[in-house]
Order: structure tokens, then C-alpha cells, then sequence
């Protein structure tokens, strides 16, 4: 209950003036309306499920969407930009098999089927579960690579100082108290 | 004629360079050998032009390796489209990425060919300092195992030395640079002068442990030699273990010429180094034959320039000396009265090992980015003949857990997948690699290609260089032997692969003006001496008469320390 009531929360807060949305329509033309919220939305609603906020920041605390339309917009072939838009269709369209609706529409309880069914091994081979599995690998490195996840949950030393190959390794306090 | 002042060594501007003004040295070159030859000869009373090619360097604002990733705009992955534009070799490199790109050339100012089937990477930078900054730091010393190879199986020709004469070097280079590695006692991998070891992670000690008990002692993995300082040295600061070294280090802990050699030889007051200067030509008195100097052109201006000096290095890295001398020449090229300028190309060849899982130690991790690895030292034609290949090969790797990067193959979502990367590390892994010898082929050689040139109007190399047999049978046997040894190192899930990566990758490319016994077979004495010119000197990689399997640098320094002192000597005796 908690978790859904962070993950809609957390929906709402996203800036509706987010760039990315109006830059995917221009680039890629795509129509994004309220009832196609298309690619944008269902990317920013992923990256919500699969890290949301917790006692630690969910990806969108950090932004992490905006990693994906830099990789998407500016580092992916025309190829792959086609077959990673498609595989997102794919995703919608499972999303409205198995829920009934567009994957940004559902509530959190309403996504777990969905999200269950890409995890499904069966689907790596699909279009839509291979764009889900690039997908994870770009919000991923967009969440971990950011400056407050790095800084605040991870906690790197930009200058450790030294160097040791057999420090102990504690288990995190869910106070955040600082491990090792 | 007098041209911008330097500003790459420190706040003050270099001596600016006259070209009406007699150098005792020309020096091609700011890298690896270009800086030992420039501390060198300053330190030892000659005023010294360092010719470099490409632009200066200033730490403070051109060094990154602090550079974190959100401040990167593909957060690491680089910018591919502008890398495939314009470095689509040199992006090949492990070090030419997002931020490190900075340090290579641009493909299509610096050209080069090679034959369709005969595939070749020449990764290289031009900055005041060369490679030195993006070099993998990994220092190992050749023994007499390997001095004496060519001469006992023949391929190659005889060195004109041997470990005697060049172990005071190595150490001189070694005390000079700070090198960190730990004693073994090895007769095939000798000993330096070592600063403390950096620590094994704690699998690698267990892996090291199994190794020498499964084979005996002869399998012997160790702590990385490196050029890195683990405590402070000649006014260097020790390493912080920040991690990315080869894009460069405010702190100068690891070796490279704008930390340690070129301040060295500014503080003589007889170096005067001029960035953006492109060496075309290698000029000779008409009557003699002597080398005179040698004529620039400006990088940025394109005016030309001719500097003379009483004596000449050649430290311009393997190909761009062999270039250099190729171009020096309308018949054959300059110091090639053996025929043998260009020819007896090598490389490391590497690309193939094997990974696997360390159990256990769950309840340990790393601290810091340790910017080395370890290395297991040359087991195979050491004591027993192996009945495929010869030669050897040395191996380097290391060990880690994954911690957050192992999220893309983590199946799950939500709080309890954040929570497994955020607080779990996943196992240890650890990995090892051969880096093996290249037996010296004549056919395997550099020439000038007939039409294409340079942004600077000069030809560009043709490099045909072809992995042979022997080679082939010594990456098969590194697929079996790094399995066989993760496995007696108590690994899991041993994963061997072999990708033999193609001439050049490996970024050890050497010979091409190789020294010998005899001027009728080789282009340098065992003083890197041109037999032709004697006021000639070449001490980079094109020196090399053989490839053993050690990293090379610090054999060219010490050859580069060795020559010159040589070179001062003769001056100084007036036999040059």
C-alpha cells in the first residue's frame, strides 16, 4: 500500500512540461495525447516500477528517464531507435492484453501482472521483452550514475585515499547510516 | 623567426625556439622515451630541443580523471556518433572513451593503410607526452630469457645485448620513476627496485595460493609492477586511487612525461620544448652523411622551419620513427644501408583468457580504485619445452564484484530489486588474460603508402603486419592454460574465450630500425646508435629486436637513460 501510494506520487510529480516528451514527439513524430501518452510516459512509469522510492530515492528523484532520451535520442542508430520505439509499442500492447490499458494508465497494483509477464524469461526473445531488457539497463546506469544516488546511497569517495582488497563489508542501516 | 613559447611544463614560458641557434640535441618526441632522452641530456649538460608534434599539455585544466559520471553527458558510454565521425579507429581503444577521447588523434588528420587482409590498430595520442598519459603503467623487466631468444631458436637476430647491460638502467629508471611491485624471485621476471606493493583483493591471495600449490611453484601470480607511487616520490604525491589514470593525474603519482621527466629537465635550464611541431624530414650534411637536425612544420601555422643540433634522438614512437625515416630519403630511406628499415614489425598478441566466480568472501569488499591489476609471470618455455610454440606469454587480470553494474542481468523490479544493488555486491569474479611474444618476420614491416598523406602534406605509413603461426598455437594454448589455472585457483563458472585481437590493438607495436651485432643486419648498434649516422640515435619501440612478453616502456626508457648517456659521452670524448 505504502509502495503504490510512493509510485503515484511519485507519477504526479513529474514536471507535465517534462522535455523529453515534446522532444520525442518533434524527433520522432510521435502523436502524444492524453489517451496515447506514448513513449515518454510509459518510459518515465517503467522507470518508476522498476526503482521506485523507498527509504532511498526512485528514479524519478534522479532523472533517470532523462538518461534513456540521451542514449535514445542521441547515441542509438536509426536501427536501433526503430526496433527500441517498436518494442515499446510491444510493451503497451501486452500492457493493454494483460491490464486492459496502456502500461503510464494502470495503477501500481495494476502493473504487476504486466511487469511479471516481461520478466518472464519466455519474453527475452520478443520484441517487447528485449526492449524491456534495455530498458532496465538504461534506467539502471541513469539511476546509479547520478549524482545524488552516488553521492547519498552508494556514498563513493571520488578520493578513497587507499586501497584495500579485504575490507569488511556491513550491512546497510535502513537509517541510512554509512556502511563499512 | 622566433615562435610561441611553451606553456605545458610550468607558469613559465619555455626558452622560445630560435632556429638560428645550434642545439646540442634535437630530441623527436615528449613521450615515454621522448622525456627520458629530454631529462637526459639536459641533466647531463647538452641544451636540448624537444620537437613534439601535437599541442601542450596543462594538468589543471587538461587532465579528467576526476570527472564523475553525471558529468558526462552519456554518463560513460561516450558520444558514439561524434567518436564514429571522427576517431572510428582510435574509439577501438579501452582508453579512448567519453572523457579520455580527448588525448587521441583524430583519423582523419593522421592516416594510415594496411593491406585488406592484413587488419591493423594504431591507437595513439599527439600531446606533449604522447602516450605516457594514457599508458596502462604496467612496468616489467626483461631477463637474459628473453635477450638471448632470438639467438638460441633464430628467428630474429641476435640482441647486441644483454640483461647486464641494462639492469643499472632499468634501476636508474626505476628509482627515478617510482615503480610499486612486490619481490618474487623470479629468474624470468626480475626483480626492480620496488616501491610497497598494492594489496590483492582477497580472492587474489586465495588464487595465488592455489596456483603455486596446484603446479609446483612455476605458476606465479603476482601483484601488478606498476609506474604508480605508493608513497610519495621525488616530490611526487602517492596515489589516491581515484582510478582512471589514463586520463590523466593532478597529483602526478603515476609516471608520464608532464609529471616526472619534462620538469626534470626544465629545471637544468637547457630544455626548450615546442609543442605543434610536426618533424617531416631528418636532415643530413651532404658531404658526411651526419644527421644535421631536422625540418618542421608548424601544426597550426604550416610555416616550415629547419633547427639543427649536433646529435639527434628519434622518440617519436615506433611508427611515426620508422616514418620519419622512411620520408628522410628518396632511396630507401635514411640509415638503411642494411635494408632492413621497416621491417621486423611486431606486437604483443592478446585477447584471449578466461573468467570466473571466486566463492565465498561474501562479507568482503574493496576500498578504492586500485589502478592495477595482477599478473602471473611466463610459466611456458621457461624450465620445459612446450611442444606447440615458442616464446611465452605473461598474464594480467584481476578481481571484483560487481556491485550495482551486475542490475542489467539481476532479473526483478521494485524496492526489493533497488534494495538487492543497492546493499549486495554480487560475487567475486575474477579474470586473466595473455599478453604474448611476436616472433620478428621480415615480411611483417612499414612502408610509406604511394598517395596517402597527412594533414600536413606528409605520407602516411602502410603497415603489414600479420599474426603467424606460432602465434596462433600460443593464443590456444592461453585459452587452455588461463582456464586451467582459474580452476586450480578455486574458481566457478570458468568461462574461457578466446578473441585474439588483431596487429596493434594491443598498443606494444615494435621494431622497424631494430638493434644488432652487424650493420649489414640491422639499422642500430647496441648503443641505438644509426650504424649509418652516427649521430643518430633511436630509443623508442622501433628500436627493438625482439618483442619478449613483458609490457615494453620501461625497457625503452632504460635503453633511452642508456644512450644517452652514451651519446653525452661520446660528445664529450669529441668521437661524435
Amino acid at each position: 500500500m505504502l509502495r503504490s501510494a510512493a509510485a503515484a506520487a511519485a507519477l504526479t510529480a513529474w514536471p507535465d512540461t517534462h522535455l523529453a516528451r515534446d522532444v520525442w514527439s518533434r524527433v520522432l513524430h510521435l502523436a502524444v495525447t492524453p489517451a496515447r501518452p506514448g513513449a515518454p510516459a510509459l518510459v518515465i512509469a517503467l522507470a518508476d516500477t522498476l526503482l521506485p522510492r523507498t527509504d532511498t530515492p526512485g528514479a524519478l528523484d534522479v532523472n533517470a528517464p532523462a538518461f534513456v532520451d540521451v542514449i535514445v535520442l542521441e547515441y542509438y542508430t536509426e536501427e536501433e531507435r526503430a526496433e527500441f520505439l517498436a518494442g515499446l509499442e510491444a510493451i503497451d500492447a501486452m500492457s493493454v492484453t494483460v491490464a486492459g490499458a496502456a502500461f503510464a494508465s494502470l495503477d501500481a497494483s495494476a502493473r504487476e501482472p504486466v511487469m511479471q509477464a516481461l520478466e518472464d524469461p519466455a519474453q527475452r526473445t520478443t520484441p517487447a521483452g528485449r526492449t524491456y531488457s534495455r530498458l532496465r539497463g538504461l534506467i539502471v546506469h541513469g539511476y546509479f550514475t547520478s549524482e545524488r544516488v552516488q553521492r547519498e546511497v552508494l556514498q563513493v569517495d571520488v578520493i578513497p585515499g587507499r586501497f584495500d582488497g579485504s575490507a569488511p563489508l556491513h550491512v546497510r542501516e535502513r537509517s541510512g547510516v554509512r556502511r563499512g | 623567426m622566433v615562435v610561441r613559447p611553451c606553456m605545458c611544463v610550468s607558469d613559465r614560458a619555455c626558452v622560445v625556439a630560435e632556429s638560428r641557434q645550434v642545439y646540442d640535441a634535437i630530441v623527436v618526441g615528449s613521450g615515454i622515451s621522448g622525456g627520458w632522452a629530454a631529462k637526459e641530456l639536459t641533466e647531463r649538460g647538452l641544451r636540448t630541443l624537444v620537437l613534439e608534434a601535437g599541442g601542450p599539455i596543462d594538468p589543471a585544466r587538461d587532465f579528467v580523471e576526476h570527472v564523475q559520471p553525471h558529468e558526462m553527458k552519456f554518463r560513460g558510454w561516450g558520444d558514439r556518433n561524434a567518436m564514429l565521425r571522427e576517431q572510428p579507429i582510435q574509439r577501438e581503444c579501452y582508453a579512448c572513451d567519453e572523457v579520455g577521447r580527448k588525448f587521441f588523434v583524430n583519423d582523419h588528420d593522421n592516416p594510415y593503410t594496411n593491406p585488406a587482409d592484413a587488419p591493423f590498430r594504431w591507437f595513439r595520442g599527439r600531446q606533449v607526452g604522447g602516450r605516457s598519459i594514457m599508458w596502462g603503467r604496467q612496468v616489467y623487466r626483461w631477463s637474459d630469457l628473453d635477450f638471448e631468444a632470438n639467438a638460441r631458436d633464430g628467428h630474429g637476430i641476435d640482441w647486441p645485448i644483454r640483461y647486464a647491460d641494462i639492469a643499472p638502467w632499468y634501476a636508474h629508471v626505476e628509482r627515478f620513476i617510482g615503480v610499486t611491485g612486490a619481490a618474487e624471485g623470479l629468474a624470468q621476471l626480475p626483480d626492480g627496485e620496488f616501491l610497497p606493493p598494492m594489496a590483492m583483493t582477497v580472492v587474489e591471495r586465495e588464487a595465488r595460493e592455489r596456483l603455486l600449490r596446484s603446479f609446483g611453484g612455476s605458476r606465479v601470480m603476482t601483484i601488478g609492477r606498476a609506474a604508480i607511487l605508493t608513497q610519495s616520490h621525488n616530490g611526487r604525491a602517492a596515489c589516491h586511487y581515484c582510478g582512471p589514470c589514463e586520463r590523466g593525474c593532478v597529483t602526478h603519482s603515476y609516471f608520464n612525461s608532464i609529471g616526472s621527466t619534462l620538469p626534470a629537465a626544465e629545471r637544468t635550464g637547457r630544455l626548450t620544448l615546442r609543442p605543434h611541431s610536426v618533424v617531416a624530414e631528418v636532415l643530413t650534411h651532404a658531404d658526411t652523411g651526419r644527421a644535421r637536425g631536422v625540418r618542421v612544420i608548424d601544426a597550426i601555422t604550416q610555416e616550415e622551419y629547419e633547427f639543427e643540433a649536433r646529435i639527434v634522438f628519434l622518440c617519436a614512437s615506433t611508427i611515426e620513427s620508422v616514418r620519419l625515416l622512411l620520408n628522410s630519403s628518396s632511396s630507401g630511406g635514411l640509415a638503411n644501408s642494411s635494408g632492413t628499415l621497416g621491417r621486423y614489425v611486431m606486437d604483443h598478441h592478446y585477447g584471449s583468457g578466461a573468467s570466473g566466480v571466486m566463492p565465498g568472501h561474501l562479507d568482503k569488499r574493496t576500498i578504492g580504485r586500485r589502478p592495477n591489476g595482477i599478473y602471473v609471470a611466463r610459466f611456458r618455455n621457461v624450465s620445459d619445452a612446450s611442444p606447440d610454440f615458442l616464446r611465452g606469454y605473461g598474464m594480467q587480470g584481476g578481481s571484483g564484484r560487481a556491485g550495482w553494474n551486475r542490475g542489467g542481468s539481476l532479473p526483478g523490479y521494485g524496492a526489493q530489486f533497488k534494495d538487492a544493488l543497492i546493499d549486495e555486491l554480487g560475487p567475486w569474479t575474477i579474470n586473466i588474460g595473455g599478453w604474448g611474444e611476436m616472433l620478428p618476420a621480415a615480411e611483417n614491416h612499414i612502408a610509406l603508402d604511394p598517395t596517402v598523406k597527412d594533414a600536413w602534406g606528409i605520407p602516411a605509413a602502410r603497415i603489414s603486419v600479420r599474426w603467424g603461426e606460432n602465434e596462433r598455437a600460443m593464443q590456444r594454448d592461453i585459452v587452455a592454460s588461463a582456464a586451467e589455472s582459474l580452476e586450480a585457483a578455486g574458481a566457478t563458472n570458468v568461462r574461457p574465450y578466446g578473441r585474439m585481437q588483431p596487429p596493434g590493438h594491443c598498443i606494444h607495436e615494435m621494431g622497424g630500425a631494430r638493434m644488432g651485432r652487424s650493420a649489414a643486419t640491422s639499422v642500430l648498434n647496441g648503443w641505438n646508435q644509426a650504424w649509418d649516422i652516427p649521430n643518430l640515435f633511436i630509443t623508442d619501440g622501433a628500436c627493438m629486436t625482439s618483442s619478449a612478453c613483458q609490457n615494453p616502456s620501461i625497457t625503452y626508457m632504460a635503453l633511452t637513460a642508456r644512450a644517452a648517456a652514451r651519446a653525452v659521452d661520446l660528445l664529450n670524448r669529441r668521437e661524435l
